[in-house]
């Protein structure tokens, strides 16, 4: 029972992905999506985890993604490396980016805090575009070879999921513990976690080089499986609609980003044209924003939260229930 | 000079143009409850966030039983034995009073961001004696009745206490509270009251600032009266009640109306 309970989201999780595993394959259009859904639910949650958590709000998650992407690429075309070797590379260079971005941004306000996460995404992809020795520039790095033993796309849709069930899982121990909570208290008043004697800056860099990393792991999945990459595949476009799919699902709940992004995609799937997208999704942000400002894992939890406590009420209220037929005509 | 004692010595702190201490001095010592008084503006505040890290004087020392801490960053000073509660709770609402014990453990804990992140054995462990000194908390300052329900249903006196608790959870030596008091019926002063007056005598130096003066009266051995920044009155609460400087500038009215 406890055991459920510290580890429920991810159990869900296992859940979730073993379904996407088993019936994605069933259709060649929908694994591509659900594919590229994982990929996108691995920066998501990087986003989920820095606003959701702790109130940063990143603008560069897509960009650390990027890094990953451009690591595995020039490290696969160029050296030759296998993709396994390129890994641990393309998590720890956007770790330490995204840890030193952390030292830079913490102090400054919400909203100075997404612009400097911006224009460091901006400018990481005017790098790209401009370096035309290491990155290819505008035309980027083609022929990436797939990840060895993944080169089927049904098998590397489990790849995926792994991942983003591994996600879930460390996302859900570091929620459970103390740093966890201390996270938690930094988003709600950082003048608070002083009193508490939490180091608010070493812990939102800790927390930002886990994000990173986890938008980092995104970033080499996507390389790996779209075989290209160029200065426009991850962009900003790609940090925005992140960030909004976490909000959607609701970024203060572990599930929250998985949600919003299998919701986003999918239904994007059936939209008439890619120009509508953007259509689309502001329109959901503020639907969401008026009916549900905590998403919509927060709106469920809401409507759960009212039914649990009218439940006792209703046993309460058994002793007197002529009392209770009046009142309610 | 020597012994534990936390002590403020000549602390002068200026905001742009304007003095707010000029050579102000407190110590607070274990198992004593040592009052700050003052109208407002008198600089209680100032000094109080002084002594908690959360202004740095522009000159003048901070003292932890005879080591220098001044200049040193709050959460520094909370882990060094200093806790603090804030005039306005500054407390999650949402969270139950045994959450914002546990909060309060913060600094006790050992294992990394890494290892919690990994889920590691030893950190798993930790967590769980986490919970347990979590509970002997609540235990300890009688909260188990009401320790998991929300914060938001809880009375304002409840409330400080949550406060006090969370404050002290990871084994402050020393506690300052900012008007504990305020907002409070007199009955829950009361029971605040017992509380504070337990803590010191479990050999916690606790600094009281209040504009209660009976709270200070039931409570303080020794009470230092702030006017302008400066100490105008050290001594005992009937002292600084009979002293005409501190009658005239702070009690005044209070006084006049106690007398008749």
């Amino acid at each position: 029972m406890n055991f459920a309970g510290r580890r429920r989201n991810t159990l869900i999780m296992i859940a979730v992905a073993a379904l996407a595993c088993a019936l994605a394959p069933l259709s060649a259009t929908w694994l591509d999506t659900v594919i590229l859904t994982g990929v996108f639910a691995l920066i998501s949650l990087s986003c989920g985890l820095s606003f959701g958590q702790a109130g940063i709000l990143s603008m560069a998650q897509g960009g650390f993604a990027a890094i990953a992407a451009y690591t595995t690429a020039i490290l696969a075309t160029r050296f030759g490396l296998s993709a396994w070797a390129s890994l641990a590379l393309a998590m720890f260079l956007p770790a330490v980016l995204a840890w030193g971005l952390a030292r830079m941004v913490t102090r400054m306000p919400e909203l100075a805090t997404a612009l400097a996460t911006l224009a460091l995404a901006t400018l990481l992809e005017v790098v790209a575009r401009s370096w035309d020795k290491v990155t290819g520039g505008f035309v980027g790095i083609a022929g990436i070879p797939p990840v060895a033993g993944f080169e089927v796309a049904w098998r590397f849709n489990i790849l995926v999921w792994v991942f983003v069930v591994l996600a879930v899982m460390f996302y859900e121990n570091l929620m459970n513990s103390a740093h966890g909570r201390a996270l938690n208290i930094v988003r709600h008043d950082r003048t608070r976690a002083m009193a508490d004697g939490i180091a608010v800056a070493p812990l939102l860099s800790s927390m930002l080089a886990t994000a990173g990393a986890m938008a980092g792991a995104g970033g080499w999945l996507y390389a790996h499986y779209i075989t290209y990459m160029s200065p426009q595949s991850l962009d900003i476009h790609v940090s925005i609609t992140a960030l909004l799919m976490a909000v959607v699902g609701g970024a203060g709940y572990i599930l929250g980003p998985v949600l919003g992004t299998f919701l986003l995609s999918l239904l994007g799937k059936f939209l008439p044209a890619q120009e509508a997208q953007g259509l689309f999704y502001g329109g959901a942000l503020i639907v969401i924003l008026v009916v549900a400002p905590q998403g919509i894992l927060g709106w469920i939890d809401r409507l759960m939260n009212r039914e649990r406590t009218r439940a006792p009420q209703r046993r309460a209220g058994q002793d007197e229930p002529r009392a209770a037929a009046k009142v309610a005509p | 000079m020597s012994g534990p004692v936390l002590s403020a010595r000549d602390i002068r702190m200026v905001f742009g143009g304007v003095v707010a201490l000029e050579g102000a001095s407190i110590d607070v010592k274990p198992g004593r409850v040592c009052g700050l008084i003052g109208r407002n503006g008198s600089g209680k505040s100032t000094l109080f966030n002084c002594l908690t890290g959360f202004l740095k004087a522009t000159s003048g020392q901070v003292l932890l039983d005879g080591k220098d801490i001044t200049g040193h960053a709050p959460h520094e000073v909370m882990r060094a034995g200093v806790a603090r509660t804030f005039q306005t709770p500054r407390i999650d609402f949402q969270t139950t009073a045994r959450d914002a014990v546990l909060c309060g453990l913060y600094p006790q804990v050992k294992h990394g961001f890494l290892s919690s992140l990994l889920g590691l054995g030893a950190a798993r462990r930790e967590e769980r004696q986490l919970h347990a000194r979590a509970d002997a908390v609540v235990g300890r300052m009688h909260m188990d009745d009401w320790a998991s329900s929300q914060i938001s249903k809880l009375s304002m006196g409840r409330v400080r206490s949550v406060e006090v608790a969370r404050a002290i959870a990871a084994d402050a030596r020393y506690l300052l509270l900012d008007e504990p008091a305020a907002g409070i019926g007199r009955d829950e002063m009361k029971v605040l009251a017992a509380e504070i007056r337990g803590l010191a005598d479990r050999g916690i130096g606790v600094l009281l600032v209040e504009h209660n003066f009976p709270l200070i009266r039931m409570l303080c051995e020794e009470v230092t009266v702030l006017d302008a920044g400066a100490v105008i009155f050290r001594g005992t609460a009937e002292g600084a009640r009979q002293d005409e400087r501190v009658k005239q500038l702070y009690l005044g009215a209070a006084a006049a109306g106690e007398a008749a």
